[in-house]
């Protein structure tokens, strides 16, 4: 059956017309291989096929073995049938012209070439008692006696398979001296493998010689040889209907002792979608061949080149009591987790998974095995389990890829400070990896509430940040140097990352927010004009977003020409990136974090600047969990808004901030719910702050400050919302023209935060439009009292709605 | 047409121009190329591995070469030589899917074969060859791998074009939709004797009316004063040189007269601008945007093709020393053999 099966195969392949008459019955079994082979020269003649062709392919090669109870040795078998019939097949076309030509009828054939074949078959069909079939020895002899033993073998094996009847000499060498010098050259020359030079001295022979017969065994075996040579030369080059062809045309080529073409034979039908038959062709070397190495080889070629359900049928002949494929089983199930790791939409059984585990698990375990296992938790959103994975493989084998996997799975668990420890030796191992870098960088730096940082790593993050010209990191030594009340170094961080990134709104806000706290206001309304439609809350900044009645008239704020364009260019051309400056000013961070938070939310911005910026096409970085190796997004970037209900809640989580750093908050709201549905606790927590945010950003404050509950929030964290959601109240009331509401907001926030300059100017007119003068000039009084302008402006005001000078 | 000897055998060829489409070979026989001049050949560019060498083109392999190699040991009636050189052809280049012959083949690199595209001339000449040899010596394994190759050109090779047929230079890359001026032909790609000899083979493919479309190419093709093809043509409409190639009689269109003779076309109309060179220092490589010579070729293997050309159109005789075959370098030397067959071959030869 096993035989017909890949009979089958290479029959019904294209081109097997030729073939599948060769298979044509006889009306009694077995025809002489003769007739076989008459019967595939006149192919082109034949019409009708057997509609039993691998029935009689079953009775043939069941045949020998019903003569003489025992198969042919295991080794040497061939795709029996098929074989005799097709060295036949050659040989008569070499005798071509010394036949009569003709007809289906079982054959006079030239007796000239009946000799060993035909005698075979006559002492397996009529004479099964006779005990040796004349078997041409000579190639046998030529290899004993040149020691070849492997050719020995084989030709023993060939043999064995022709003329199941025939027993090999014992001792090979014991016979009589060469008869034939000539003959002797011509078996050196095909055991040299020089078929050309045998062609020539075969047809030189001839020539020479019109009496002498070619030994049919010596044709067959240059035919089969340079069959070999087709195929193999024509699988190198791809040509896979080419070796199909070869191979159906020449079968006795597909012999356990031939496994590399039966190899390339099933690549072939593997390259052309017919992954059933090159199922077939592994499937034959397993159930005839014994050899164990080439038995396990044969399953590990095919993982690669067929779906799993097959190669599962080529696991399941495994020989019983024994594990020979336990090796590959192994490597599948390393494919299956790798793919897992690449893929979070894959589920890997559970035994595999442990087979993996159990594997990378002992001391001898391999830091393969480990970074795979790394990644596949990395990808399901387990940093813990992927941060010891990629721990122990780094121990195993310190490798760039470990320290990726760790830095990102450190990222995940919030801690950026040690992501960026771990990968600051690798990070001009590749872009991907210096893409990496940068975020835990970012990240560090945007850890709330502040962290120390050691000066040194300050220095080298600084040092890389400039190396790279990475807007978003400088962004966060901007809010970084802000929050430690550095404003002269903020500014030069975010006027920097706007240089590398004219874009960068957040960096535009930071360096408002940064001059604004200097009083330098014309430098603020210069961001103002430059953003001017571009940032709602740039343009909210300070005194500008009040046109009410009580407020300053707009020409006194207009800035001259000249100041403007000066202005202009220090934002919008390259701003002078001196290294030394940030530097210089990252040294002096050394102090206690300032506990006043920024009103920029700067831990999203760092998460999504970071990984979604222009080198954020990665999803590696945007998910934070991905295997970094090139790959393709997988709808994760926030470009892409397909799939988007597929994410993971890490995914949703960076699709979110994305989103969010895109200014498009109503489908950040959507992305934040999905990573509050499907995340785990971190996720849910990060997703319910991005939430809440978002619905500020949409000026939903309500349904910002429902969102806040979702999930718990560490208390600096729902302190920074609060502060906000009040900002936003207080804010949107006044717009509103509900002062009351605006001024309850602010005293409730003034219990929450340092109440901003910005929020006093807002508080002042606030009373100011409510008639409440006193409070009015109170507060304008106080905010000019530290050198604000807008106090003036204020007082100014207040003493116009008096009606006195 | 003064040599009165002469003008019967010009008024037999006569004959075959008046049907150019049936023109048969003068005589395609074994024995035309002596067992001295083979062997000489043999042992300067074939090895043992039955490889056909190059010589002037860093010692590569091509499927022309090995058409060249089988037709030449066909013409020296050697089997054996045919059968080793057959032997190479088949295992490493009669690799393609489609049944034709890859083109390349460098001794030097993994796998040998660095261009898996084909030459439809290579394909063309090693079918005829294979036939000629199948029938000569009764050899049916010859004859059907000719037919398998013929039956693939025509398929593969051979495309519809207005109201006729053509012969695509490689299954890729030529074709109207694989360039802007597509399709591009390359007139010396047409072995005359071949498709005649294809004709009787194979109906699957109009091949006589594939030898006259390549006639009216020769005829219409010709460019500069000296009224030459290029080496590639493009029939995007009226025939022009193609884009990307020099424009230039050179190497390949050299064989375009040997291939016209060798088929029995004498037709003065397609022949006589391949005559000028006769008698002269050499055969002229012409810039055809000048008409200029730029190059004058020496070897006796290409002087031979003008003087046979004369020797069909005018009797004029050959001069002796080309009649003589030294090897030299692996291409002239083949057409000097061509030639010298052929001349063989002519009943009453030319003087």
């Amino acid at each position: 059956m096993k035989t017909a099966l890949i009979a089958t195969a290479l029959a019904t392949s294209l081109s097997t017309a030729l073939v599948l008459r060769a298979m044509e019955p006889a009306p009694t079994a077995p025809a002489p291989p003769k007739r076989a082979a008459r019967a595939m020269l006149d192919a082109a003649t034949t019409s009708a096929l057997p509609a039993s062709k691998f029935e009689l392919t079953q009775s043939q090669s069941s045949t020998p073995e019903g003569t003489t109870g025992s198969p042919p040795a295991g080794s040497g078998r061939v795709l029996r049938m098929a074989a005799p019939q097709n060295l036949e097949r050659f040989s008569a076309f070499l005798g071509e012209q010394k036949r009569p030509s003709t007809s289906a009828t079982p054959a006079p054939v030239m007796l000239a070439q009946a000799d060993s074949a035909a005698t075979a078959q006559n002492a397996a069909t009529t004479a099964p008692d006779v005990s040796q079939p004349q078997v041409d020895e000579t190639a046998l002899r030529y290899f004993a006696r040149e020691g070849d033993q492997r050719r020995l073998e084989a030709e023993i094996a060939r043999l064995r398979t022709l003329y199941p009847n025939w027993t090999p000499p014992a001792d090979p060498l014991a016979v009589p001296a060469v008869s034939d010098p000539q003959l002797d050259a011509m078996w050196q020359l095909y055991a040299q493998g020089r078929y050309a030079e045998l062609r020539k001295a075969i047809s030189d022979r001839q020539a020479a010689d019109p009496a002498w017969t070619t030994p049919t065994d010596l044709l067959d075996r240059v035919e089969v040889a340079e069959a070999r040579e087709r195929l193999v030369n024509a699988s190198d080059l791809k040509q896979f209907e080419t070796v199909v062809r070869t191979a159906s045309e020449t079968p006795s080529l597909l012999t356990c002792s031939e496994v590399d073409v039966l190899w390339r034979v099933a690549e072939a039908f593997a390259q052309t979608d017919r992954p059933e038959r090159a199922r077939d062709a592994y499937k034959y070397v397993l159930d005839n061949c014994d050899n164990a190495e080439e038995r396990v080889a044969t399953v590990e070629k095919a993982i690669p080149l067929l779906p799993r359900t097959l190669v599962d049928e080529l696991l399941a002949t495994a020989r019983p009591g024994s594990d020979e494929f336990a090796a590959a089983r192994l490597s599948l199930a390393r494919k299956s987790v790798a793919d897992a790791g690449e893929d979070p939409s894959l589920t890997v059984q559970d035994d595999e998974l442990q087979a993996v585990t159990a594997a990378a698990e002992p001391e001898a375990g391999t830091a393969s095995d480990a970074r795979l296992l790394g990644w596949y938790y990395l990808r399901r959103d387990r940093p813990q389990d992927a941060q010891r994975w990629f721990s122990t493989a780094r121990e195993r084998e310190d490798t760039a890829e470990a320290s990726q996997g760790q830095a990102l799975a450190l990222v995940a668990q919030d801690k950026p400070g040690e992501a960026e420890e771990v990968l600051y030796k690798w990070r001009d191992e590749n872009d991907e990896i210096g893409r990496v870098y940068m975020a835990a960088v970012a990240n560090y730096l945007a850890t709330e509430p502040r962290v120390a940082i050691d000066p040194a790593v300050l220095t080298r993050m600084a040092g890389e940040t400039a190396e790279v010209k990475d807007a978003a990191a400088a962004q966060q030594f901007g809010w970084y140097a802000r929050d430690l009340n550095q404003h002269q170094t903020a500014g030069q961080w975010f006027q920097t990352a706007l240089g590398w990134k004219p874009d960068d709104e957040a960096s535009a806000y930071g360096l408002a927010l940064t001059r604004n706290i200097l009083g330098d206001h014309a430098g603020v309304r210069e961001i103002q004009r430059l953003w001017a439609g571009r940032s709602e809350r740039i343009a909210d900044l300070g005194e500008d977003r009040r046109q009410r009645p009580a407020r300053p008239a707009r020409s006194s704020v207009a800035s001259p020409a000249g100041e403007t364009a000066s202005s202009s260019q220090e934002l919008q051309s390259a701003p002078p990136v001196t290294v030394q400056t940030p530097q210089a000013a990252v040294e002096r961070f050394a102090g206690a974090p300032a506990h006043e938070a920024s009103g920029a939310a700067p831990l999203p911005q760092a998460y999504t600047a970071a990984l979604t910026g222009p080198r954020a096409a990665s999803p590696a970085t945007a998910s934070g969990s991905a295997a970094p190796r090139a790959r393709t997004p997988q709808g994760r970037g926030c470009a892409t808004t397909d799939l988007y209900n597929q994410l993971s809640g890490q995914a949703a989580l960076a699709r979110g901030w994305c989103l969010m750093d895109l200014n498009r908050p109503l489908e950040a709201t959507d992305a934040f719910e999905r990573a509050l549905q499907t995340g785990n606790a971190a996720v849910q927590r990060d997703a319910a702050y991005g939430q809440s945010l978002a619905y500020l950003r949409r000026n939903l404050v309500d349904d910002a400050a429902v969102a806040a509950v979702k999930a718990p929030q560490p208390s600096d964290r729902t302190h920074q919302l609060e502060v906000d959601i009040l900002t936003q109240r207080a804010t949107g009331f006044f717009e509103q023209e509900r002062y009351n509401e605006a001024l309850l907001a602010l005293d409730q926030r003034s219990r929450l935060a340092t109440e901003r300059t910005d929020l006093m100017v807002l508080r002042g007119y606030a009373y100011l439009n409510m008639q409440r003068l006193n409070d009015a000039e109170r507060v304008f009084r106080a905010v000019a009292a530290v050198g604000n302008r807008e106090g003036l402006k204020g007082l100014a005001a207040v003493n116009a709605t008096r009606g006195r000078p | 047409m003064t040599n009165r000897l002469v003008s019967a055998v010009i008024g037999a060829l006569m004959m075959i121009m008046a049907s150019p489409a049936n023109a048969q070979p003068v005589a395609v026989t074994p024995g035309t190329i002596t067992a001295a001049e083979w062997s000489a050949f043999k042992n300067s560019f074939v090895e043992g591995t039955g490889r056909v060498v190059d010589t002037g083109n860093g010692g590569i392999s091509h499927s022309e070469g090995q058409g060249y190699g089988l037709l030449l040991a066909f013409l020296a009636n050697s089997a054996p030589d045919f059968d080793q050189i057959w032997s190479f052809t088949k295992t490493e280049l009669l690799l393609r899917d489609d049944g034709l012959a890859a083109w390349r083949w460098e001794p030097g690199k993994t796998p040998h074969v660095s261009d898996p595209n084909n030459a439809s001339d290579g394909d063309v000449l090693i079918a005829y060859a294979l036939s000629l040899a199948g029938e000569a010596w009764q050899r049916a394994d010859l004859a059907a791998a000719a037919q398998g190759l013929i039956a693939a050109i025509g398929r593969e090779v051979v495309i519809p074009l207005n109201s006729s047929i053509t012969l695509l230079p490689a299954a890729n890359g030529f074709g109207r939709d694989d360039r802007p001026d597509g399709p591009v032909v390359n007139p010396s790609y047409w072995v005359f004797e071949a498709f005649t000899r294809f004709a009787s083979q194979d109906k699957a493919t109009d091949w006589k009316a594939l030898a006259r479309a390549g006639q009216a190419l020769v005829k219409n093709a010709r460019f500069s004063e000296r009224q030459l093809p290029p080496e590639w043509v493009s029939l995007k409409q009226r025939p022009t040189p193609a884009e990307g190639f020099a424009v230039e009689f050179g190497y390949n269109a050299i064989r375009i007269p040997l291939y016209l003779l060798r088929a029995g076309i004498d037709d003065p109309a397609l022949l006589r601008p391949f005559a000028e060179d006769a008698g002269g220092a050499g055969l002229s490589l012409v810039d055809l945007k000048t008409g200029r010579t730029h190059t004058t070729l020496t070897d006796p293997g290409y002087r031979i093709i003008p003087a046979l050309v004369a020797c069909v159109l005018d009797g004029t005789a050959l001069p002796e020393d080309l009649l003589e075959f030294t090897p030299t370098a692996y291409y002239p030397s083949t057409l000097h053999l061509l030639s010298l067959a052929h001349l063989r071959a002519l009943p009453g030869g030319c003087a």
